[in-house]
């Protein structure tokens, strides 16, 4: 009887601990800066671009850049989501093609895309490139390139 | 003409040691490619600015941002000087209300300038507050809050 009061008085506890269903699974680690608002600059939202490369200006507000591996509050760096979807927040964000990472402390970045409609979507990643907590990401755009 | 040719010996060597210090000043300050630019991405040269609230919105171009304390190659953080010319580039920027530092990796800043005219300059350094070597610098802009 009492084993089966102390283990359940265990799991109790255990479960109270545990961080609000849903923050803790989902996110990272790093506290995201309090109102931080992340956008691209440009191009806009239905921007028709005529040029294969172009420049997308990354625009940051209530918080700061830092590079990769550099843990300071309230900063973080960012990371271009090119025609993919966000990434699973409470891992280390996927670098590839359709993920691009600025762990250099770049707030704009020169990429070249094929014709056609493409999304773009901007997401910060702490000093080991997780998402913060909540998460830092902007709005999905879709842009044309001529 | 023995006298003569010292004379000229020695003027060559004063002009050898004093440029020498010139440069070893210089040399001192933290390196950056000689492709970063930062620029005023935001109000343009010549803007009017109703009411005189506006996020300056910083560019950065062939480097990163990193926070102030922070080492890193090609790495710097903004500077935005508000109605004042460049200060010496080869000490520590001032910190007051012409000479704003986003030490912690700002990459925008909300302003609110009285009416008139003000102009607005970029200016990288590096984590110790000093400018780089080359100095990094934008074109200064004028903008009138009428």
């Amino acid at each position: 009887m009492r084993t089966a009061f102390f283990i359940s008085a265990i799991a109790l506890a255990a479960l109270t601990a545990m961080p609000a269903v849903g923050s803790g699974a989902e996110a990272g680690q790093t506290p995201a800066a309090k109102n931080a608002y992340l956008y691209i600059g440009w191009p806009n939202d239905g921007e028709v671009i005529r040029t294969h490369r172009f420049r997308v200006w990354f625009g940051l507000r209530n918080a700061g850049v830092a590079p990769a591996g550099v843990e300071k509050a309230n900063t973080g760096h960012h990371h271009l989501i090119i025609d993919a979807p966000l990434p699973p927040f409470d891992q280390e964000i996927p670098a590839d093609k359709n993920y691009l990472h600025f762990g250099a402390g770049q707030s704009e970045a020169i990429i070249e895309l094929a014709p056609g409609k493409h999304t773009l979507q901007l997401l910060m990643g702490d000093h080991q490139h997780i998402p913060h907590n909540p998460p830092i990401y902007s709005r999905k755009i879709t842009i044309e390139v001529k | 003409m023995q006298g003569g040719r010292g004379m000229w010996k020695i003027i060559a060597m004063a002009i050898v040691i004093a440029g020498s210090g010139v440069t070893s000043a210089l040399a001192d300050a933290t390196p950056i490619s000689k492709e970063s630019r930062v620029y005023i991405v935001w109000p343009r040269n010549g803007q009017a600015v109703s009411g005189g609230k506006l996020w300056v919105r910083m560019g950065l171009k062939n480097a990163g941002v990193a926070p102030a304390g922070v080492e890193k190659v090609n790495t710097g953080h903004h500077h935005l000087i508000v109605d004042a010319p460049l200060p010496p580039l080869n000490q520590e920027i001032p910190a007051d209300k012409n000479h704003l530092h986003f030490g912690a990796g700002q990459t925008e800043v909300h302003l609110e300038l009285p009416p008139g005219t003000h102009t607005l300059q970029l200016l990288f350094a590096d984590h110790q507050h000093v400018p780089h070597n080359p100095p990094v610098y934008s074109e200064k802009i004028t903008i009138v809050v009428p």
